[in-house]
């Protein structure tokens, strides 16, 4: 009604106006415009689904925060995002919603998108193919090459629907922001190719805010309710336990029982329900008005019989005539306690875009920052409140700062390593850096970027090592001789290459963990044909690899009978042992290390227990890992031993020492018996320490799991696969793919661990079902055409 | 005989066409009233109906609702125990054609529909009770058999053309 009072004539039906001249003329209130340019310009959203543009030359248009947006497919079939606007004079080019460009129009040629006030004519690329009178007109004072419609960021991706970030340089890429949520239904999503089927949209007098608000707090009380990075949610119907939902198939099958709803932030839901896949996506039109767009998914493939079954039940439970569930009047404290945290977890997520302080405190990024005498910029200039101090900055220690920060932490943060340069990331260095020849580390593999400290106000301090800690007087010292006071200490220390007492001061003999080593090694094998690896765990192996590709002549020596011996199972070890020899690795096992041999102080030669000599120009020891935690034990932190092993951390990564905290590969709960060392525990254990220092809600922890690359093979891993467990098992399964297998470790009839080579789709079936606790029959698994997912035996 | 086929005349053109006609008003007026046993007098037992629509967004033909007599009446019982939105519907319907079949059992037609919603329940029912609004435009595509001259449906397709459809009713339109 607010819109009528615009009007010259009050008498206006506000009903006989269309949406978007409402959202136009709307005098539209300031916090939403914010909302839309903070939030919705800067999100990935579904605009549609790749089943509406089938064929080359079709066009789906849609709209993000106001701005007119076109998805095109193009001659190769690729689908691609463009802004509807024509660069001429600014004017909207396509006013259909649907449609194809491949016969031609009456003010446009075939096969190109004609803007109909003067003609400039673009391909499905949105390159500018023609300018009226281009010569005449411009002279060369312009050229159409650089005049094509504006590109935006599009993938397409979760069961084939096209994402769009109006953001060019999106502060996430899309797997990264969405992949974790989607992981539970992205098998069976993926499995086939789906179409839209159903499609109705509604306007619901109801601010974003509330809707969201509304919908999180209505969420069924037996739902179990999963939080992700980036204020995701994943809720399945009835309790993980209900063997009913288990038992029955699941989408895509006409007969699927169970349901699952992923909830992307900041508004769209994929709800797999029964055999149906629905999906909603919200446009807020003003702050009071939010459309709803539904669309109802089925295989392309079905017949008659499967897509009236799945009609109807879409039609009940979400089509326009649905029947809304009388709400029960009462709910209980306990729920809306937590339906609550859902909509906290949200909330954190949009106070984040919007860069507010839950507490209305100024967020750190908007306070200015300022210089020191030296020109220095001081990150903590204008911040007070408690001082957080973290020792390491690598994986553990960057994601605590993240995790703290984000969770809205407006202290101080320090951070100091004793390394040299911005802190980087580990993976890479056994993998693809041992291939570039610079003698400078590549930016790409940084962490973060440099700015990103600066904008989190963040003090990052290299080459600083800390040396004492006093957990009386809560200070640490550092080498620079200073003496830093801290309200809360985190250790991210994480672990030191174990090497051979003969290797010491040698040259040409190296062990690999910092970015240092590799870049060490990396110049090493620049000047080196041969190369001794004394180790046959994954980081010698990725070297093998790695140094393969440069031609090396690569020995890998292997003191147990097979190799990956602690971490890996045989029958996968085995499959990487040919890998390695098809490669032209010799790959040497059961045989100690008798002496290691230099000649004047460089490197020569290994002599075997079993008397072979093998000669090198350089060694490499990758013979596993000890927690460095000499710093933690002689302050007095509780460690596995007197004399160090692993930090002792309860649930919440606390120490014994009670404002102390200990995270990544330094870090063991003393629940487990077995330390994972690996990025996704580094991220894990710092997103539970952050929570445990800000109070917020702690995330869900995963199964471990674990990359490789060698070759051409990626080798994915979920699960710890028990070693020397007598009652353990594999058994293998092939892939659809030429070279696709996956080795499935059972404990009597359950699955504990899965091991993946090179087939993503099945590995992300084993993490679904090791993640809901489903053991599919042992029998069966084997048998490529029989689905892990559907099986629904439960795990004990 | 002459009479008799005066009869038949009567019976299966001009009189079935008036017939036909006036059971489709009769019709409109009783889901007006949410009366559902008038309506279902006016229906066969194998009566079938739906409400469909076709999109040109993603350029298919969509069922949005569907069911058989026996489905609509259980429909019809369980609405008391949902959420629906109480503002009374006003169809004004207008029948454009009528194709009596040659043996003159059965007959098709088709009726522009055009439904307001007056305004009861409401966001803030203090205002807006009492407005009318336009809810949905559309077509009826009805079937019928015809027995001992009695026209009774046995198909009714509510052809909208809404895909935006707010906040509404849930019986058949
Ligand atoms: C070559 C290589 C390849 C890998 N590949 C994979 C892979 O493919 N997938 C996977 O999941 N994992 C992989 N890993 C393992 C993974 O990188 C580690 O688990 C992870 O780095 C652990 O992180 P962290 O922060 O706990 O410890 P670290 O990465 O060990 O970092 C600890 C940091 O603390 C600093 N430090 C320690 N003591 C002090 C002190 N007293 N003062 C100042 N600074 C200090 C150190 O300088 C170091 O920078 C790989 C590791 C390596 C080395
Ligand atoms: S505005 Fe498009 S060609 Fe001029």
């Amino acid at each position: 009604m607010d819109f009528v009072e615009n009007k010259p004539n009050g008498s206006i039906d506000s009903d006989h106006v269309t949406i978007s001249e409402k959202v136009a003329a709307k005098a539209l209130d300031q916090a939403f415009i914010e909302e839309q340019k903070r939030i919705f310009k800067n999100s990935w959203v579904p605009v549609c689904h790749e089943s509406e543009l089938p064929e080359p030359y079709d066009f789906r248009t849609s709209s993000i925060g106001n701005e007119n947006v076109i998805v095109c497919r193009a001659p190769d079939g690729k689908i691609n995002a463009l802004l509807n606007v024509c660069p001429h004079r600014g004017m909207l080019i396509e006013r259909r919603p649907q449609g194809s460009f491949l016969e031609g129009q009456a003010s446009g040629n075939p096969k190109r998108i004609t803007c109909m006030f003067h003609a400039w004519q673009f391909d499905m690329r949105g390159n500018c193919v023609y300018v009226a009178r281009e010569k005449e007109g411009y002279q060369d004072r312009f050229c159409k090459d650089d005049a094509g419609l504006r590109r935006l960021r599009c993938e397409v991706n979760f069961g084939g629907f096209v994402w769009v970030n109006m953001n060019d340089q999106p502060a996430v890429f899309l797997e990264e922001w969405a992949g974790a949520a989607f992981s539970s239904i992205q098998s069976q999503i993926s499995s086939e190719p789906l179409e839209v089927v159903h499609y109705h949209k509604e306007v619901v007098e109801t601010g974003y805010q509330e809707l969201m608000s509304q919908g999180l707090s209505s969420i069924d009380n037996d739902t179990d309710a999963t939080i992700f990075d980036y204020g995701h949610l994943v809720t399945t119907q009835g309790s993980a336990d209900n063997q009913d939902a288990k038992k029955g198939k699941s989408f895509p099958s006409p007969n699927a029982a169970s349901c699952t709803s992923v909830r992307i932030f900041p508004g769209f839901a994929f709800n797999l329900d029964g055999p149906t896949l629905h999906v909603s996506t919200i446009t807020p039109l003003n702050d009071k008005q939010v459309m709803i767009e539904h669309r109802g998914l089925a295989p392309q493939a079905d017949n008659k019989e499967a897509r009236h079954l799945r009609s109807k039940y879409y039609n009940e439970k979400f089509g326009p005539f649905r029947l809304q569930e009388l709400s029960e009047p009462e709910q209980n404290e306990l729920d809306s306690v937590k339906a609550n945290s859902w909509y906290t977890h949200y909330y954190d997520e949009w106070l984040r875009w919007m860069d507010k302080h839950p507490n209305g405190e100024t967020r750190i990024v908007d306070l200015p920052t300022s210089r020191s005498k030296n020109g220095e910029v001081d990150e903590h200039s204008g911040l007070s409140g408690p001082h957080i101090v973290v020792v390491g900055a690598s994986h553990a220690g960057v994601a605590f700062v993240d995790k703290v920060r984000k969770n809205g932490f407006v202290g101080r943060l320090t951070v100091f390593d004793r390394q040299v340069g911005g802190p980087m990331e580990r993976p890479p260095l056994s993998k693809g850096f041992l291939l570039g020849g610079g003698e400078t580390v590549e930016s790409k593999s940084l962490l973060r970027q440099k700015k990103w400290y600066k904008n989190n106000r963040i003090k990052l301090k290299t080459q600083s090592n800390v040396e004492t800690i006093d957990t009386k007087k809560k200070t640490v010292t550092v080498s620079s001789g200073d003496v830093i006071n801290y309200d809360n200490l985190v250790i991210a220390s994480g672990a030191i290459p174990r090497e051979l007492p003969d290797t010491q001061g040698m040259g040409n003999a190296f062990t690999l963990r910092q970015p240092s080593d590799a870049n060490a090694i990396r110049q090493a094998a620049n000047n080196s044909d041969t190369v001794v690896i004394i180790g046959g765990g994954y980081i010698g192996l990725e070297v093998a690899a790695s140094l393969r590709k440069k031609e090396m002549t690569v020995t890998v020596i292997e003191a147990a009978e097979r190799i990956l011996a602690r971490v890996a199972s045989k029958p996968l070890a085995d499959r990487l042992t040919k890998l390695h020899e098809d490669n032209g690795v010799q790959v040497l096992t059961g045989v100690g290390v008798d002496s290691i041999n230099a000649e004047a102080g460089i490197f020569e030669s290994v002599t075997l227990t079993s008397g072979e000599k093998i000669v090198g120009d350089m060694l490499i020891t990758g013979i596993g890992v000890f927690p460095d935690s000499t710093l933690a034990a002689s302050a007095g932190i509780e460690t596995q031993r007197k004399d160090g092993g692993a930090i002792l951390v309860d649930e919440a990564m606390r120490t014994s020492e009670k404002d102390v905290f200990a995270v990544g590969d330094v870090a063991l709960r003393r629940d487990q018996l077995l330390a994972i060392e690996s990025v996704h525990n580094a991220q894990e254990t710092a997103a539970v320490a952050a929570a445990a220092v800000t109070g917020s809600i702690a995330p869900t922890i995963q199964t471990p799991w674990f990359w490789s690359d060698q070759y051409d093979v990626k080798l994915q891993s979920v699960g710890v696969v028990p070693i020397n467990d007598d009652d353990v098992y594999q058994v293998a399964r092939p892939g659809k793919r030429e070279g696709a297998v996956s080795f499935w470790s059972y404990r009597g009839d359950d699955l504990v661990a899965v091991e993946v080579v090179n087939d993503p789709a099945t590995y992300m079936e084993a993490r679904q079902c090791l993640d809901t606790k489903q053991s599919p029959d042992p029998e069966q698994i084997s048998n490529p055409s029989f689905s892990p997912i559907d099986s629904g035996g439960a795990r004990s | 005989m002459d009479s008799e086929s005066n009869d038949m005349e009567n019976n299966s053109s001009a009189d079935i066409e008036r017939k036909i006609e006036k059971t489709i008003y009769q019709a409109a007026l009783a889901l007006d009233k949410n009366n559902w046993a008038d309506w279902f007098k006016l229906c066969d037992d194998s009566f079938f109906y739906s409400i469909t629509s076709f999109s040109p967004e993603i350029s298919k033909d969509m069922t949005y609702f569907s069911g058989d007599k026996k489905e609509l009446i259980g429909l019809m019982e369980m609405l008391p125990k949902h959420n629906t939105d109480h503002s009374p519907l006003h169809r004004h319907t207008s029948v454009y054609t009528i194709d009596v079949s040659d043996d003159g059992k059965t007959a098709e037609s088709v009726s522009s529909v055009v439904i307001y919603q007056n305004m009861l329940d409401g966001i803030n029912s203090h205002l807006d009770s009492g407005e009318s609004r336009l809810f949905v435009i559309g077509k009826y595509h009805d079937k019928f058999l015809i027995n001992d001259g009695v026209p009774k449906f046995i198909n009714r397709e509510t052809k909208i053309d809404n895909r935006r459809l707010d906040k509404g009713s849930h019986w058949p339109l």
